[in-house]
């Protein structure tokens, strides 16, 4: 097993800089795996460039492919998504750890309300 | 349903929400966040007032490598006691609001935080972010400023 968990493949974030790619994940998102040809008509795109786009996506690990007869079906796969999507994280635990030391001030009874103030 | 963001919302969110159950009332919870002496002793030396309008600052440690002296600067937007504070938290070169909400829950508080207007695209934030995170998120988040980058020229 790697010591450090595995990074993200680096070019998800080009792929991802691409809005008619990120359109294409969109649709793969609420359509499900579709054939690079009904992707094609949905997009009014000559079926090469989508192609392009798809093959920049999946050597991202964005989307995967699968043989079904003489159709290329692709299916959305999240994880990198996830990965990226975890980049405020470092904030997230900021403010968590923060919130923690608040409640600790509130249970110190510092900020308790003098004898006869307030209802 | 999809929310009107939702796709940039899956590529790289520009917000933070985080919630907390605190079992004080809200009278409190307010002033924890906002008399500036007990403010500091849970968040940062501060000089606030909860005045809209009114500019001050938070004296954090400083992150020289991502460009943050340290200071975060800002105003505030927004006050309604007990149940809201708004402010404008800058910082580097962040440009961000922070939202606090108090709503009543049985004996205590639900406090409410929204961080919002991260933006992805800003390469000393990434930095900052490396400086808070480190590790391989923050490996992570260079590989992107170097990409975009690229792909910007």
């Amino acid at each position: 097993m790697p010591r450090t968990p595995a990074p993200a493949r680096p070019d998800v974030f080009a792929a991802l800089a691409n809005p008619t790619r990120r359109d294409l994940l969109q649709a793969l998102l609420e359509r499900g795996p579709q054939p690079a040809q009904s992707l094609a008509e949905r997009f009014d795109m000559a079926r090469p460039s989508v192609s392009e786009h798809l093959r920049v996506l999946r050597e991202a690990g964005l989307v995967e492919e699968r043989r079904a007869g003489r159709q290329r079906i692709y299916r959305l796969e999240a994880e990198p998504l996830r990965e990226v999507a975890d980049w405020l994280a470092p904030y997230e635990r900021f403010w968590r750890t923060r919130l923690a030391g608040l409640r600790d001030l509130l249970d110190s009874g510092a900020a308790d309300l003098p004898p006869g103030a307030g209802s | 349903m999809t929310a009107p963001d939702a796709r940039d919302g899956a590529a790289a969110p520009t917000s933070i929400h985080v919630d907390e159950f605190l079992g004080h009332p809200p009278a409190a919870v307010w002033r924890a966040l906002t008399e500036p002496g007990l403010l500091a002793r849970w968040l940062m030396p501060n000089d606030f007032a909860p005045v809209v309008g009114h500019e001050f600052t938070f004296r954090a440690v400083p992150l020289p490598d991502a460009g943050f002296d340290g200071v975060v600067r800002c105003q505030v937007l927004a006050v309604e006691p007990v149940h809201l504070l708004r402010i404008g938290w800058r910082g580097g070169s962040l440009d961000t609001t922070v939202t606090w909400r108090l709503v009543p829950e049985g004996r205590g508080t639900r406090l409410l935080l929204d961080h919002e207007g991260f933006d992805p695209g800003d390469e000393v934030q990434r930095r900052a972010l490396r400086g808070l995170g480190g590790g391989w998120r923050g490996q992570l988040l260079t590989r992107l400023g170097e990409l975009l980058d690229a792909l910007a020229a």
